[in-house]
């Protein structure tokens, strides 16, 4: 049940976005992000939709397999959309039965919503199909190095984002072995009512956290027998280096951008 | 079990296929052991026999049920064919030890004295001093934690004891206490399946081997005909025991070494006949 989570998994390749340099790719999606919300109506959609669709064909990736991704995001689109058409109002009326009302304007805002929320998610998923963990917390790092003048710890927060990346398959596979062996001895974590299910959770719970806790130790030890004292002085082994494919990806998203706000300044909806 | 398949994350590029066409029957009262190097399968036929996984292909039948069927009686299977994981220790969640062996039979709705007398067998047989039931588990030795894990499979009064590598990461005699304690259990009436990738332990304990190969059989035999082919098992990554590399070149020598000698106990002795025939020969 734990494998079929795809989001925030990485998929090797050799493409040119899995080839683009990790910084570029990161301040992209931010980009591409702040697209979604600039977009007012569905031209604008359209073509971010097209964009993130000819990414992702760039990226050799199979469409299902970033479906599947969106998967979890369903029930909360899902969610929004029902939320905001009853909530939001404005326009004219649609429907109206007793205390149900439903208005254009509403079913406007709920549309938008559902398409920015998995729009949102297929781009940041492009995002982490196609960087390794490590190259993605170092492209994060460097870009919140500036910070450092502020005191802000960017070496010790990308630090921890790859040691929690790092570990999140290795606790699934631990859940999954605890789980089976549970399971062994007749622990029934699919049925009953929340409750009961919330109790079955506990022999699946207490020798996870334990193993966490020895892994956690274990990792620092570790770390410290080669001699890890923090960020400072520390070289890399991959630099990181822009290309001429992240100059192409910056001038399809700067063009995109450009798009919407011409489309955002004509009015047109 | 026959014609048993088994491929993982299939449609994905971390496809690999663990189980490829194995069939074989094992018997009431058996010994068997399954080897095979790393990645070979073995988890995964083990995870199969007890129901946690459910064949994709070929079936699975564990005292006439299948567990391939929609409506398998999976609580059957899971009562009749006890499962001890790698490390079980890591299992282990209750309060005390006492109510961590007795998690399994409670799940079977066992309750009151049966399960206190359950507990307490299962506790008797892995050999665990009654006195340490009310200790919590976590304050136990590595030793003594795989035997409350084993303890809280064996409380279910399984027919059959699927361990998998029951020995690995303990010292030598906490190892050799381990094997006893297997031994033991098949002696106490249940067919045991042992994983291991010591040869030396499996050929001395079993009475039959099958060895995996990239998910299928390579060999489904008595110790003493699985080590009759030392090269094919080498390529294999795996190994013949040490008394039987010794037994091996001994023969070459011009010693007569039966080939049923699989543990350094039984060379002995086939050494001592054969220098006692010399040194007859001799007088």
């Amino acid at each position: 049940m734990l494998k079929n989570i795809t989001i925030g998994q990485y998929f090797p390749g050799n493409s040119a976005v899995h080839r683009m340099d990790a910084r570029m790719k990161i301040l992209l999606t931010i980009a591409l992000l702040v697209d979604v919300f600039v977009s007012k109506g569905f031209i604008g959609f359209g073509l971010i939709f097209a964009f993130v669709l000819l990414v992702a064909r760039t990226t050799k990736i199979s469409l299902s397999f970033i479906v599947r991704g969106l998967k979890p995001i369903a029930f909360i689109a899902v969610f929004t959309f029902v939320l905001n058409l009853f909530m939001q109002t404005g326009g004219e009326t649609l429907f109206q039965w007793k205390f149900i009302h439903i208005t254009s304007g509403g079913l406007r805002t709920a549309v938008y919503m559902a398409i920015r929320l998995l729009l949102l998610v297929t781009a940041s998923q492009l995002l982490t199909l196609t960087t390794s963990s490590l190259s993605l917390t170092d492209g994060l790092e460097a870009l919140m190095r500036p910070l450092a003048v502020i005191h802000f710890p960017a070496h010790e927060i990308a630090m921890m984002m790859s040691i929690a990346l790092r570990f999140i398959p290795t606790l699934m596979e631990e859940t999954d072995k605890i789980m089976n062996a549970q399971k062994a001895r007749g622990a029934d974590f699919e049925s009953g009512n929340l409750i009961r299910r919330a109790k079955a959770m506990v022999p699946l719970l207490v020798p996870l956290f334990v193993s966490a806790f020895r892994r956690a130790d274990d990792l620092a030890l570790a770390m410290e027998a080669r001699c890890y004292r923090g960020g400072k002085g520390r070289t890399r082994m991959n630099q990181l280096h822009m290309t001429k494919v992240d100059l192409y990806g910056a001038l399809a998203v700067a063009l995109l951008t450009a798009a919407l706000v011409t489309l955002n300044l004509l009015g047109a909806v | 079990m026959s014609h048993l398949s088994h491929v993982y994350m299939r449609g994905t590029p971390f496809e690999a296929r663990a189980l490829d066409d194995v069939s074989f029957t094992i018997e009431d009262g058996a010994f068997v052991g399954v080897i095979g190097h790393t990645g070979s399968g073995k988890s995964t036929l083990i995870t199969h026999l007890n129901a946690l996984l459910r064949p994709e292909e070929g079936r699975v039948i564990i005292n006439g049920i299948d567990t391939a069927a929609e409506n398998a009686d999976l609580k059957t299977v899971r009562r009749t064919v006890g499962l001890v994981f790698q490390y079980p220790e890591y299992q282990l969640f209750e309060e005390t030890v006492k109510r961590d062996v007795a998690f399994g039979p409670k799940n079977l709705g066992v309750t009151g004295d049966a399960l206190e007398k359950q507990v307490e067998n299962a506790m008797a047989l892995v050999g665990l001093d009654p006195a340490l039931g009310e200790k919590s588990p976590f304050e136990l030795s590595g030793g003594q934690k795989r035997r409350v894990a084993i303890a809280g499979v064996l409380a279910m009064e399984p027919q059959v004891m699927v361990l998998d590598e029951p020995a690995a990461g303990l010292d030598p005699a906490g190892r050799a206490d381990m094997l006893n304690l297997v031994k033991k259990l098949h002696q106490a009436g249940k067919t045991v399946v042992m994983v291991s990738h010591s040869m030396e332990d499996v050929g001395r304990m079993c009475q039959r081997l099958i060895v995996l190969n990239h998910g299928k059989i390579a060999f489904d035999d008595t110790p003493a005909n699985v080590f009759s082919h030392p090269r094919e098992l080498e390529e294999m990554g795996l190994d013949v025991p040490q008394s039987v590399k010794l037994a091996i070149r001994l023969r070459e020598k011009g010693f007569d070494i039966p080939q049923d000698v699989t543990s350094v106990a039984a060379l002995a002795e086939a050494l001592l006949g054969q220098l006692g025939k010399a040194g007859d020969a001799n007088a």
